[in-house]
């Protein structure tokens, strides 16, 4: 492996303008250490042995490149309750919400898309029965859809390791999880039964409408990997898949607003939330 | 439990048929322009109709939705249908058609070298964005090809914004042109001061 | 003199304006913040709280304008935020479609750093 100088300041500003316009990511010159080793990394798995001709593959998205320095610079492990100040919008502010337009006996309905190994989507059920104090008065539905269908397969199996579960307290552990030998746990049966796994392409209609609408969909840390248009594409399926007033929920550096106009902002005291606007004909 | 699993759900209606499709994009309330938009990219003679609602279309979002639809298209119909935006009154239509343009990547390109020596200073203006998806030394050709006879300085700056992200070491002696030419427009001053400082930076790392 | 650094949210899609205003003001002292078009612009404003808002015209998804009048609408504080206007324009119509739409100011590009300099001070309210 060759050796390569740190990059210039012109060229780390070259950097952070290309990744702002194409994700919303911003990068500051205090993450400039971390991001220059990772993309040093990069470089080299590249085998680009300038940062010119790294950028010239980056710009033009050369096998992916683009996905694979996101990916490097950012922390994408899943886990139970991660980003759970959305999990508590939900309770607090989101059903709340939705309920004043739902009939009685009106299915909640709330979709984990992608749902990767199914943490975020059994996040959401734990949460739901552990702090939403009407969620014996209503059906919930929860569906959980990504387009790698291994990781779907492991999301359905419902194992999981002790990383996964480092932010649930011991007593959530014991209440929902079954010990499959060393640090290894399943999740109990009623509760993996009762999430359906689905693949699904966000970026075609065709599978997206499948599904339904929902009250609430979380599409986190996805999005900032697509191109303008594909992007644009699915936030106009995902708006298709809300109800009328539905909230769609996305990771935190994200913007729906930078992607597209047909949501509006919801400031909430935990979170920034996009909402479908009421009424209407959907 | 409160948890429930359906194993199937009714999928959301899809507008569709070639007669029922355009007829809703120019006649139905916004929502129904809006699925329209969505839908026309696959019925024939979507284009067409997809060109002429842009020029009347009023509501933000179904305008997205149209211009949507003829990025994902991507041919020379679906270019020039988006083309005569760049001329439009209301500055949000130029530039929702210039990202359209820009997404549009190489279908648009053969169109550029024309749009960049527009009688019109603004099309200049705005076409250099176009630029910015073109390899590097194409780009550069192009955009100091522009420069090099640009009396606007608002020109020259929309052009050395995108040479600051694709432009190679030919531009320089065009910039160094540039800056002398506009001696005291500072903004000016500034912009090619940073992209000639990348530019030189990127050539003289490691080779 | 206020203690506290003023915060400017400069809305411009072009990367080397912003960050002109963001040399220019930050030498002054002032807290930058960015966003690359009006609707972004409007969801950074709710958790930024800028002092003042510098704000291009030809952007996409919300043009200028249309992000002015969108913010007066919205509840005080945020209607409040003095504006500064930064456009290629420089026709009366568009000074007057500006002051119409609720701007403070309106400065024509190519910008000058020691106007842009002097109208944040004074709409900051600081001394420049």
């Amino acid at each position: 492996m060759s050796e390569f100088t740190a990059i210039t300041e012109e060229e780390f500003r070259r950097l952070c303008e290309f990744i702002y316009r194409r994700t919303g990511m911003v990068f500051t010159e205090a993450k400039r250490y971390y991001i220059e080793r990772r993309l040093v990394e990069r470089m080299s798995i590249a085998g680009s042995v300038s940062f010119a001709s790294y950028f010239t593959r980056l710009r033009t998205d050369v096998d992916r490149e683009i996905e694979r320095l996101i990916n490097a610079v950012t922390v994408n492990e899943t886990y139970f309750y991660r980003e759970d100040y959305q999990l508590r919008c939900m309770t607090n502010d989101l059903l709340a919400d939705r309920l004043k337009h739902k009939a009685r006996g009106e299915t909640i309905r709330i979709w984990s898309v992608p749902c990767s190994t199914g943490e975020e989507p059994f996040s959401i059920a734990i949460w739901l029965l552990e702090n939403w104090r009407l969620v014996d008065q209503y059906d919930i539905e929860i569906v959980g859809s990504d387009i790698d269908t291994t990781v779907m397969e492991k999301a359905h199996a419902g194992v999981f390791g002790k990383r996964a579960l480092m932010r649930l307290t011991d007593d959530l552990v014991r209440r929902y999880f079954e010990p499959q030998g060393a640090e290894i746990w399943k999740i109990i049966e009623e509760l993996r039964e009762s999430v359906l796994f689905t693949p699904v392409n966000i970026v075609d209609p065709v599978e997206t409408r499948q599904h339904g609408r929902f009250d609430i969909i979380f599409c986190r840390n996805v999005l900032i990997y697509f191109d303008d248009a594909s992007r644009r594409v699915a936030a106009e399926n995902l708006y298709e898949n809300l109800m009328p007033g539905g909230f769609i929920c996305l990771g935190h550096t994200e913007s729906m607003s930078r992607i597209s106009p047909l949501f509006s902002v919801r400031r909430f005291t935990d979170a920034i939330v996009y909402q479908k606007a009421t009424g209407g004909p959907a | 439990m409160p948890l429930i699993r359906k194993s199937s759900t009714s999928p959301l209606p899809l507008l569709s048929g070639k007669d029922d499709v355009l007829r809703a994009l120019f006649e139905g309330h916004a929502e129904e322009r809006w699925a329209a938009a969505r839908a026309a990219g696959g019925v024939a003679g979507g284009v067409k109709a997809l060109g002429a609602a842009l020029c009347l279309e009023r509501d933000v979002r179904v305008r997205e939705a149209i211009l949507t639809s003829l990025t994902r298209m991507a041919s020379p119909d679906a270019v020039e249908a988006v083309l005569p935006m760049m001329r439009a009154e209301i500055a949000a239509w130029r530039t929702g058609a210039i990202d359209a343009l820009r997404a549009m990547q190489q279908a648009a390109w053969p169109y550029l070298p024309q749009l960049l020596a527009d009688p019109d200073a603004d099309v200049r203006l705005l076409a250099c964005e176009i630029a910015r998806t073109l390899p590097g030394e194409k780009a550069t050709a192009l955009l100091c090809g522009l420069i090099e006879g640009e009396s606007e300085a608002n020109v020259c700056a929309s052009a050395i914004e995108v040479l600051a992200e694709v432009g190679t070491a030919e531009a320089l002696p065009a910039l160094e042109r540039c800056a002398a030419r506009f001696q005291g427009t500072r903004f000016l001053e500034f912009s090619i001061k940073v992209t000639g400082e990348r530019i030189r930076s990127q050539t003289a790392g490691l080779a | 003199m206020s203690d506290r650094k003023m915060r400017v949210m400069v809305v411009d899609d072009a990367a080397l304006v912003r960050l002109f205003y963001r040399e220019t003001l930050g030498k002054a002292g002032f807290i930058v913040d960015e966003a690359l078009n009006g609707l972004e612009a409007l969801e950074k404003v709710l958790s930024e709280a800028p002092d003042l808002l510098i704000v291009d015209v030809n952007m996409p998804q919300m043009d200028g304008i249309t992000f002015i009048k969108t913010l007066r609408r919205q509840e005080p504080p945020m209607a409040g935020i003095p504006v500064l206007i930064a456009s290629t324009e420089a026709g009366p119509q568009d000074f007057a479609a500006a002051r119409e739409a609720g701007a403070n100011f309106y400065l024509v590009k190519p910008i000058d750093p020691d106007r842009l300099l002097a109208f944040a001070a004074m709409m900051c309210g600081v001394a420049a």
